[in-house]
């Protein structure tokens, strides 16, 4: 069995309470309430915005052929940062001036802590996990949300042809890392990909209930 | 004169106000509290330690003043070779072994408090770093010598916790980090004033939570 095979196995009662979120089905059938869907759309604005530094600190560790696929990745992001203000603008949302919460803090900060301590290998972990959970979960949203729905382009940008041919690239190229890397790394990598599973489920968390800094309400701020 | 730090400590009172108030660290002052509420903070500042540690280094790599560099290499030395062992030793009078120490799981707060650090002292300038730095260092002070106000503890290992921290040889070492801030944050713009500003009340407010991660216990979504 491969390496993501084996990791995705393994962290499986994860990515299931992931997968069946309210977050993610309340968007699929078009119940979210707007200030929700807001909510997610200002957090993960800044974390689009984490991932461009996470992906250029990667580039220096890089072997030479992941170079140019991850030089690419950042204009990409660009890109969805220009569709997160465009659907902001339609929805009368303001991505400005908008605060990290707890969760999406701490997820950023592990990303960068990631790519500049990290070996590569365990760093494109946290990169492929990230990107993995993206797609599964937008999927589980594709299957019976409304294609009018104000928020579809989302749904669009996370399941497209060329996103799950990205995912799938991301996953080859991380399991051929898995074999070059003695048993040692391979732990660490199989911590971090499980700690990216938590991750990604505690954002969609912190996206359905708010969030802001836990032990801080009505005190200190 | 006013000095930067001052201006730091101005931004930082709340929440330092408020680690005051916290009833863990009431409970450290007056002796109450729980000794398994205590542990929380024994193993999870056991992880926070090696983390931290790494933090002084990346310090001596980008330092630009040789008797500076020199400094932070010593705090390396220390935390690595003294403070950690010393840890070891306290955490034994709870029952603890090194072994507790070693395997325990990281919790998100401590997580997020330390890649914060370490993201910062990578991605940020030295004055960055200080100003993230400070309120673990001049905050465990600041609170120690507060509570050593007051009578000491009954139980000894609290009041040893509170003797170390207010001791004149961590004053010491807060006193010369302050000093490194103001001299970093010489003639600085008022917008990097203002990070360094940013970047001291969160890691306040990361102290803060620390308290209350070791008051409440903590674990990640869906552990299994």
């Amino acid at each position: 069995m491969s390496f993501c095979q084996e990791q995705l196995a393994r962290v499986k009662p994860v990515w299931d309470v992931m997968l069946d979120h309210r977050f993610l089905k309340e968007t699929r059938e078009g119940t979210i309430p707007n200030e929700t869907f807001a909510n997610w759309m200002q957090q993960d604005y800044l974390f689009v915005e984490a991932a461009i530094p996470f992906i250029a600190a990667l580039i220096p560790k890089a072997p030479l052929n992941h170079r140019a696929p991850l030089g690419q990745v950042i204009p990409a992001f660009e890109k969805e940062l220009e569709l997160f203000r465009e659907r902001a603008q339609t929805a009368g949302v303001d991505l400005t001036q908008v605060p990290p919460s707890f969760t999406n803090h701490s997820y950023m900060q592990f990303l960068l802590a990631s790519a500049y301590t990290k070996s590569y290998a365990e760093a494109y972990t946290v990169l492929y996990v990230a990107e993995k959970a993206y797609y599964d979960s937008w999927m589980v949203v594709r299957a019976g949300i409304d294609q009018g729905s104000i928020w579809f382009p989302f749904v669009e940008n996370w399941t497209s042809e060329a996103f799950a041919g990205w995912v799938h690239y991301l996953e080859a190229e991380l399991d051929a890392l898995a074999e070059g890397v003695g048993a040692d790394e391979r732990g660490r990598m199989a911590e971090l990909f499980e700690l990216t599973a938590k991750y990604e489920l505690a954002f969609w968390e912190m996206a359905a209930s708010g969030g802001g800094w836990p032990g801080m309400e009505g005190d200190a701020k | 004169m006013i000095e930067f730090t001052d201006e730091l400590q101005s931004a930082g009172r709340p929440i330092w106000e408020a680690q005051l108030r916290h009833p863990f660290v009431k409970g450290i002052g007056d002796g109450t509290l729980d000794e398994e509420r205590f542990k929380n903070w024994v193993l999870q500042d056991y992880l926070y330690l090696k983390e931290f540690a790494r933090v002084f280094a990346w310090a001596v790599a980008k330092s630009g003043r040789l008797d500076s560099m020199a400094w932070y290499a010593a705090v390396l030395d220390m935390t690595l070779n003294k403070e950690m062992a010393l840890h070891r030793q306290y955490a034994g009078r709870f029952g603890l072994t090194a072994n507790d120490l070693e395997r325990a799981p990281m919790w998100p707060t401590t997580r997020a408090y330390t890649d914060f650090l370490i993201r910062t002292a990578a991605d940020g300038d030295m004055a960055d770093l200080v100003a993230a730095l400070l309120p673990c260092a001049w905050g465990y002070v600041h609170l120690a010598r507060e509570l050593s106000k007051d009578r000491p503890p009954k139980d000894q290992r609290y009041a040893d916790w509170i003797a170390q921290y207010a001791s004149d040889e961590f004053a010491e070492a807060a006193a010369w980090l302050r000093g490194e801030m103001n001299w970093l944050a010489e003639g600085l713009p008022p917008e990097k004033k203002n990070k360094l500003i940013h970047l001291f009340v969160l890691s306040s407010t990361y102290e803060y939570q620390f308290w209350d991660m070791c008051w409440n216990g903590e674990g990640w979504p869906a552990d299994w």
